[in-house]
């Protein structure tokens, strides 16, 4: 196996270097990633820095981004709130795919009763509106960033579901499957070194682009107050706490947003240049939910 | 629960000058019956309000939203004039007893529900009954009341407990109070489609959009010169002040708080603001450790830069104030002994031992100004070696977290208090239903226990104005500021004005081309 | 096809089950008591008692579902925590607002992406072509209220043309009702249009590479012609699918929108009720968007058996 998903490897960088527009959106990942972790350190004032005489101040050598409502720094806000996204990206996506993958798993594997129940559950998830859903289970479990990443987490998990069952059930009946269980091997060391390396193109791609969902969800939840909550800075909050003044101060309503645009963007590029490569055919039943985020 | 707190326009609304009007007992300005009907084309005004009204029962719900809209429906015993002087209203008339136990009012002749039906003194009893008797929003109002009689219908009798120099203030002060419908309510229908006295009428309610009212045509006063009025819920005060601007409102009080000084400047649309009667602070939690200490208290008393938090919460449209009753009041009394001084504060704390000290602050959504305000708070802590966590809850939350002790410190406001008992009894006393923070002082228990009954106004003045010094010099609360009022209005309307307690009243109103 | 109809109509009353339960579950999960912290500083204990006895909060959980389900399938969803009216009318009145939004957002849509889609992909790799990818790429991934917001600055601040929100019924004044939907349909009717470019763009290229197209060729009919006559019909079909989704879940996951734009439909209600914690309205709101989808999708379903007679019972 490991020769094989070597040559894969070899075969999804050559692809991305090819297609500038992946190349264009690893870049700036990577760049959002050392802002991620470099953020305090990059930013030229302080995130929670109040002067509120020097409210609502507009782009200036001082402040190439102006200044918010209390007169605090936006290009620094812009660049720490960086960390919130990713964090609620990757972590409910986690969420989302190691629930998801495990369920899948399961109810392709065993099939029968197992399968239907787990997968009848995933249908009822997937019935409802993606944002509607996470500000629902929001509204119950009371805003926040953790709350915001269960709930974004949860509201992904039928699809990742829904993948690796369909893979398994192809992996299923192959021959090499079927000797490793001849062969009396366990059913979890079969999911493990068989079933799972071998759904693992789809689902690469599907976390690539779960990952744009995730951050345009925390967004969302973060523009309508339910995210995280102030003084931390996060970009959909400021758009949030901004909406009162974009007709007077314009900066407050395109800096936030054009960051999460370029993120998202970033992510959905990088997906879509895996897909290409990985995985061509790929329902896009994601792309269907996407206008919901 | 928690009454008048903030959302309520509650409270007593009445000055010195009110309440001596009514003790020196049947002071009788008879409006009388209202002038003829004016016909057809006077217009439908609409309104645009910032939030939706919870429901309609005026007895019953305690967002500011709602009164809005019942100020224009219902009517009360008395209610409060531009000056916020308590008149006649339904009652017409009103004599005082000797001992200032037993208060008798006259109703107007004539008064009559939307509905057609006649307004009595039966009504009056009904409505008061309801309120005592169901514990509802207003029912500390009526603390002192030992009942309620209507001996014939255009009569009401109310015998107290005890002299209440602010009776009128509270059978008046605001539409909480309103005389209600006894058939309206027991259909329930109250809550969306309520059955008042006053100048309009409900027409309609759409759900998320917005409120219509209609002209009274049975209404007792000066016909209104409008048709009607919209209430439309516009949340974004940007999008209001467009609407106004496009003409599609005429009046709004929910204007973005960054431009109304230069709006001000301008004449269409007209911008007015009064000094309101509310009142914001931080109280600290002196149940905890350290902030039982007085001395740490004043400390972050000196760390506070009031200004700098008026303008972040209020763009300056707010008076800064050290103690609770505003400028205007004739209770006003002043007194500052708070400095913006970082190195005293700082030289306060290591004093009082305390170091490195993490404080928790409790703010709520509700009201976005608490959430701005707290992150200024937090910034000027910070400058004292205070690190502040603020947590931000939605107001049932707040509310509970509130009542359970669950804080080192909160920022709310109070709106629409005169009387000073008012505004210190339920929050300092240590008896009091909103002391919250388990402030006790019994010199300051024993001088608003003695101010409560004090019918001498100069002797109430001095008792409320040793009992404020003591509670700023103790920062029970510290206070932070009085808001203003701000409302603007197309140039086409006509005899409209701001008022200090927020009632809107377009019962006068007119709208030109 | 009866069989084919039979069964998904029962597998969607399956999971209609399961939604209601999940719905149901919503309120349980609630930390605290509901009731208590829906009404706050409204809290009376007579109106607590009532709430409490309406929403059947004092019977064991099992009853309490088989109550709740029972009401619902008679349309009684309860009555809202906040004002004391029931819940389905209130839902009810807010369907109104955001059907005219999710329409006419639809149409729009479908208006930029079928010329866009189709010309995309027969002529694959020109400029137009290029266009229509970069427009898609852009339209799933910038936020909508974002671009919302970029038009409320651009057509109702620096221009004046069209109002930054609110909301006229179609049937009260349908000149005011376009002038308030434009903005916020456009804004949504982007992100939709940007998905079905893509998704008429690959359609269509898949049936022009199929055999029959090819033999079509073959035989010298003229490329017009065979666009129109083969291409279009056999590429719809998928389509019709992709738009219904889309179709479903404007109806109930504009909530952004519907705030940003104060728009009175099912997104702004579920968000009120989420703020004033009326647990029942948010239910409610859920409830009918969630079964409105699984609607759609079997009517699609259905519809899509009968187009594509390929698909009938497997």
């Amino acid at each position: 196996m490991s020769g094989a998903s070597e040559s894969t490897r070899r075969r999804v960088l050559d692809a991305l270097r090819r297609d500038p527009l992946a190349v264009g959106g690893t870049l700036v990942l990577l760049l959002l990633v050392v802002v991620g972790v470099a953020g305090p350190w990059l930013a030229p004032s302080g995130v929670n820095d109040v002067d509120v005489d020097a409210m609502l101040r507009p782009p200036s050598g001082a402040h190439p981004f102006g200044t918010d409502e209390l007169g605090r720094d936006v290009l620094s806000r812009v660049l720490v709130a960086a960390r919130v996204s990713l964090q609620v990206g990757v972590v409910s996506v986690g969420i989302a795919l190691v629930a998801g993958v495990t369920l899948g798993l399961f109810a392709g594997y065993y099939r029968g009763w197992l399968d239907s129940v787990l997968m009848r559950c995933m249908d009822v998830l997937f019935a409802f509106p993606v944002l509607l859903l996470a500000v629902a289970i929001v509204a119950v479990l009371g805003p926040g960033l953790l709350t915001a990443m269960v709930a974004i987490g949860v509201v992904y998990t039928p699809i990742f579901a829904r993948i690796t069952r369909a893979g398994v059930l192809a992996v299923r009946e192959q021959v090499f499957v079927r000797a490793a269980v001849s062969i009396g091997a366990s059913d979890l060391r079969i999911m493990r070194r068989h079933v799972l390396p071998n759904i693992a193109a789809p689902l690469i791609v599907q976390t690539s682009l779960s990952l744009a969902f995730a951050i345009l969800s925390e967004a969302a939840l973060s523009f309508l107050g339910l995210g995280i909550q102030p003084p931390a800075p996060a970009w959909g909050r400021m758009l949030f706490d901004g909406r009162g003044f974009v007709t007077d101060a314009w900066w407050l309503g395109v800096f936030p947003g054009a960051a999460i645009f370029l993120t998202v963007l970033a992510f959905n590029l990088v997906g879509d240049a895996l897909r290409d490569v990985l995985d061509p055919r790929q329902l896009t039943l994601s792309e269907a939910r996407r206008s919901t985020a | 629960m928690s009454r008048n707190k903030l959302g309520v326009i509650g409270a007593a609304l009445t000055l010195a000058a009110g309440v001596l009007s009514g003790c020196s007992g049947g002071e009788a300005v008879d409006v009388g019956d209202g002038g003829g009907s004016t016909g057809g084309a006077g217009g439908v005004l609409n309104a645009a309000i910032g939030g939706e009204p919870d429901q309609l029962d005026p007895h019953k719900t305690s967002a500011y939203y709602s009164f809005q809209v019942l100020e224009n429906v219902y009517d009360t015993l008395v209610e409060p004039d531009a000056d916020l002087k308590m008149v006649p209203s339904l009652a017409t008339k009103w004599t005082t007893s000797a001992d200032q136990l037993t208060w008798t009012f006259t109703l107007r002749d004539g008064a009559k529900f939307s509905d057609g039906s006649p307004l009595t003194s039966e009504d009056v009893v009904y409505s008061y009954e309801r309120i005592i008797k169901q514990k509802l929003n207003t029912a500390y109002k009526f603390a002192t009341v030992k009942s309620v009689t209507g001996p014939d219908p255009a009569t009401v009798v109310v015998t107290l407990t005890a002299p209440t120099p602010n009776l009128l203030a509270n059978l008046g002060g605001f539409k909480g109070v309103a005389i209600v419908e006894k058939s309206n309510v027991e259909s329930g229908k109250v809550k969306t489609a309520p059955v008042g006295s006053g100048p309009f009428k409900v027409a309609g309610y759409t759900s998320g959009d917005s409120i219509k009212l209609v002209r009274n045509d049975t209404y007792w006063g000066d016909k209104p010169k409008l048709d009607g009025v919209t209430f439309t819920f516009v949340k974004d005060p940007t999008v209001a002040l467009q609407n106004l601007r496009s003409g599609q409102v005429q009046w709004t009080d929910n204007l973005p708080p960054q431009q109304v000084t230069s709006l001000r400047d301008g004449d269409d649309p007209v911008v007015k603001t009064a000094p309101s009667t509310d009142y914001w602070y931080v109280a600290l939690n002196e149940a905890r450790k350290p902030f039982d200490n007085p001395e740490v208290r004043r400390a972050i008393g000196y760390a506070l830069d009031r200004e700098a938090i008026t303008k972040a919460a209020k763009f300056g449209l707010a008076t800064v104030n050290q103690a609770a009753i505003p400028r205007d009041s004739a209770f006003f009394y002043d007194y500052a002994p708070f400095s913006h001084d970082p190195a005293k504060a700082k030289q306060m704390l290591g004093q009082a031992g305390v170091g490195n000290l993490t404080m928790d602050l409790m703010v709520t959504s509700e009201y976005p100004e608490t959430v701005t305000a707290a992150q200024v708070i937090a910034a000027q802590l910070k400058d004292v070696g205070i690190t502040v966590k603020i947590r931000t809850l939605d107001f049932a939350q707040w509310l509970d977290e509130q009542a359970k002790g669950n804080f080192d410190g909160f920022m709310l406001g109070w709106l629409g208090n005169v009387d000073p008992d008012e505004f210190y009894y339920a929050q300092h006393h240590s008896g009091g239903t909103f002391n919250f923070h388990k402030y006790a002082n019994p010199a300051v228990d024993k001088l608003l226990d003695a101010a409560r009954t004090e019918t001498d106004q100069a002797a109430r003045k001095q008792a409320y104005d040793q009992a404020a010094k003591q509670i700023v010099d103790d920062a029970s609360y510290l206070y932070l500021y009085n808001p203003d009022v701000v409302q603007g209005w197309s140039k086409k309307v006509s005899g409209y004005d701001v008022r200090s307690d927020r009632a809107i009243r377009f019962r006068t109103v007119a709208l030109g081309k | 096809m009866t069989r084919f109809v039979l069964r998904r109509v029962l597998q969607s009353a399956v999971v209609l089950l399961g939604v209601t339960l999940v719905v149901f579950l919503l309120l349980q999960l609630v930390p605290g008591d509901p009731v208590r912290v829906a009404l706050g500083t409204r809290f009376d204990p007579q109106t607590y008692e009532a709430l409490r006895a309406r929403a059947g909060l004092d019977q064991p959980l099992p009853v309490q579902y088989a109550s709740y389900l029972g009401h619902a399938l008679t349309g009684d969803l309860g009555v809202s925590f906040r004002t004391g009216q029931p819940v389905s009318r209130i839902v009810l009145d807010r369907l109104p607002a955001t059907l005219s939004l999710a329409l006419t957002a639809v149409v729009f849509a479908l208006l930029v992406a079928f010329p866009l889609g189709i010309v995309a992909a027969v002529r694959s790799g020109s400029a137009v072509d290029h266009a229509a990818r970069v427009f898609s790429q852009f339209g799933v991934s910038v936020p909508d209220f974002w671009m919302g917001i970029m038009g409320i600055i651009l057509f109702a601040g620096v221009l004046g043309w069209l109002p930054p929100s609110g909301y006229v019924a179609l049937t009260e004044d349908p000149g005011r009702w376009a002038s308030h939907v434009a903005l916020p349909a456009v804004t949504v009717g982007l992100v939709t249009a940007s998905i079905l470019t893509r998704f008429i763009r690959s359609s269509v290229l898949e049936v022009l590479s199929a055999d029959y197209v090819r033999t079509a060729e073959a035989k010298g009919l003229r490329n017009r012609v065979v666009i129109l006559r083969h291409v279009l019909r056999n590429a719809l079909i998928p389509v019709v699918t992709v738009v219904a989704v889309q179709l479903a879940s404007l109806l109930g996951g504009v909530i952004v929108i519907e705030v940003l734009f104060a728009w009175p439909g099912i997104g702004r209600l579920t968000f009120d009720a989420v703020q004033a914690r009326d647990y029942p309205v948010l239910q409610g709101a859920v409830l009918l968007v969630a079964a409105l989808f699984l609607l759609v999708n079997l009517l699609v379903d259905i519809l899509y058996a009968r187009l594509d007679p390929r698909i009938t019972v497997k």
